[in-house]
């Protein structure tokens, strides 16, 4: 990078996939290295901020993260929440199949009809750790990403923290990317 | 915060905001903007006098939160601006009380002013909303406000338009506008 002045940016992200698939567990991992073991489904949309820093592309970044809830009773007003947004990991749970067809069925067009037209979106298989009861191979997973066109396929486990920071910071890193700024990404 | 907050607000203006928060964003919404403001102790404001009042710093730092997560969010500003009047005022009040009131439960240096009223149009001058005054935030919440409060008071056979200008959020007097409300017979 050429220009030493420190960038600014803020971005909106939304983590987006069925009821209990761990959309909160996993901003609770990333923003403090937390897990809840009781599930409790999150009301409309739960929204929190984390600052990082990328010292690789000389920037300050505020995260917006929007845990938007996956019952079907916000359908409505879901629509609204979409504005604005940069981004979005797309989560499915490992352990039930129905929560990665409708990654395609339901939450991809939504972001796509109500997100911004050049919005980034990394999919997410989650429960990792779950060895025993995994439904959904990591072919489907990465045969999907590719058919939805999503920048990454990464499994997660929310409850160890595996991967969780890099799905974090790759999807910004990506938007970033896409936004122009000039950087080598792994 | 950066400025000078002097000045009062009526418990049930932040009751009403605090509603419309609900309505839209539903609980966790709400909650995530208290706790942005690490005001959660207001919650309870609604067991409290209505008339009391509660200090415009307090009432700022909700603003700020709702500014910070609502980012980038400006349909959803103007969603809870329509809510917001819809909890404030229910029934019963002709658009012009609705603005006196508006004024005189919350005093700080701001102003709503009607400067022309007539069958076909209703012009306002806003000094200094207090609900984006930020730069890089819209005034959406007082426009819905406004939208919401006019088209509650015009008879049945009456409709409002109001075309919704993008603001320059950069200029630090965006906050100081003209809205022109008109009104068409069907």
């Amino acid at each position: 990078m050429g220009d030493d002045k420190k960038r600014q940016w803020a971005l909106k992200l939304a983590l987006l996939g069925d009821p209990a698939v761990g959309k909160t567990s996993l901003i609770d991992k990333y923003i403090t290295d937390s897990f809840n073991e009781n599930y409790q489904p999150t009301l409309g949309v739960n929204i929190v901020t984390k600052d990082i820093k990328l010292e690789e592309i000389n920037s300050d970044i505020r995260l917006l993260l929007w845990d938007i809830a996956g019952q079907a009773k916000y359908e409505l007003t879901r629509k609204m929440f979409f504005q604005g947004c940069s981004g979005a990991l797309f989560v499915y749970d490992k352990t039930r199949y129905s929560t990665f067809e409708n990654i395609t069925s339901k939450w991809l067009e939504d972001f796509i009809k109500f997100g911004k037209p050049d919005g980034v979106y990394i999919l997410i298989g989650n429960k990792l750790d779950l060895k025993d009861s995994i439904k959904v191979s990591s072919e489907e997973g990465k045969l999907l990403s590719q058919k939805i066109n999503a920048t990454e396929f990464i499994e997660t486990s929310a409850k160890y923290g595996e991967n969780v920071e890099m799905a974090f910071k790759k999807l910004v890193l990506h938007i970033l990317k896409k936004s122009g700024v000039k950087f080598e990404l792994d | 915060m950066i400025g000078d907050y002097k000045g009062t607000v009526k418990n049930k203006v932040v009751v009403a905001l605090l509603q419309a928060y609900h309505d839209i964003l539903d609980y966790d919404g709400m909650k995530s903007i208290l706790r942005e403001a690490e005001m959660m102790y207001i919650k309870d404001v609604r067991d409290e006098n209505p008339n009391d009042s509660i200090d415009f710093f307090s009432f700022k730092k909700i603003i700020s939160a709702q500014n910070c997560l609502l980012y980038d969010s400006s349909d959803l500003l103007f969603e809870i601006g329509k809510k917001f009047s819809f909890y404030l005022f229910p029934f019963g009040k002709s658009f012009e009380e609705i603005i006196d009131e508006i004024n005189s439960s919350i005093i700080t240096n701001w102003r709503v002013n009607i400067i022309k009223n007539n069958e076909n149009e209703i012009i306002l001058q806003v000094h200094r909303c207090i609900f984006c005054s930020e730069i890089g935030v819209p005034c959406d919440l007082l426009k819905g406000f406004l939208v919401h409060s006019l088209q509650k008071s015009l008879p049945s056979e009456y409709r409002l338009t109001y075309e919704r200008d993008k603001e320059d959020v950069n200029d630090p007097n965006h906050n100081s506008f003209i809205a022109k409300l008109k009104i068409e017979k069907y």
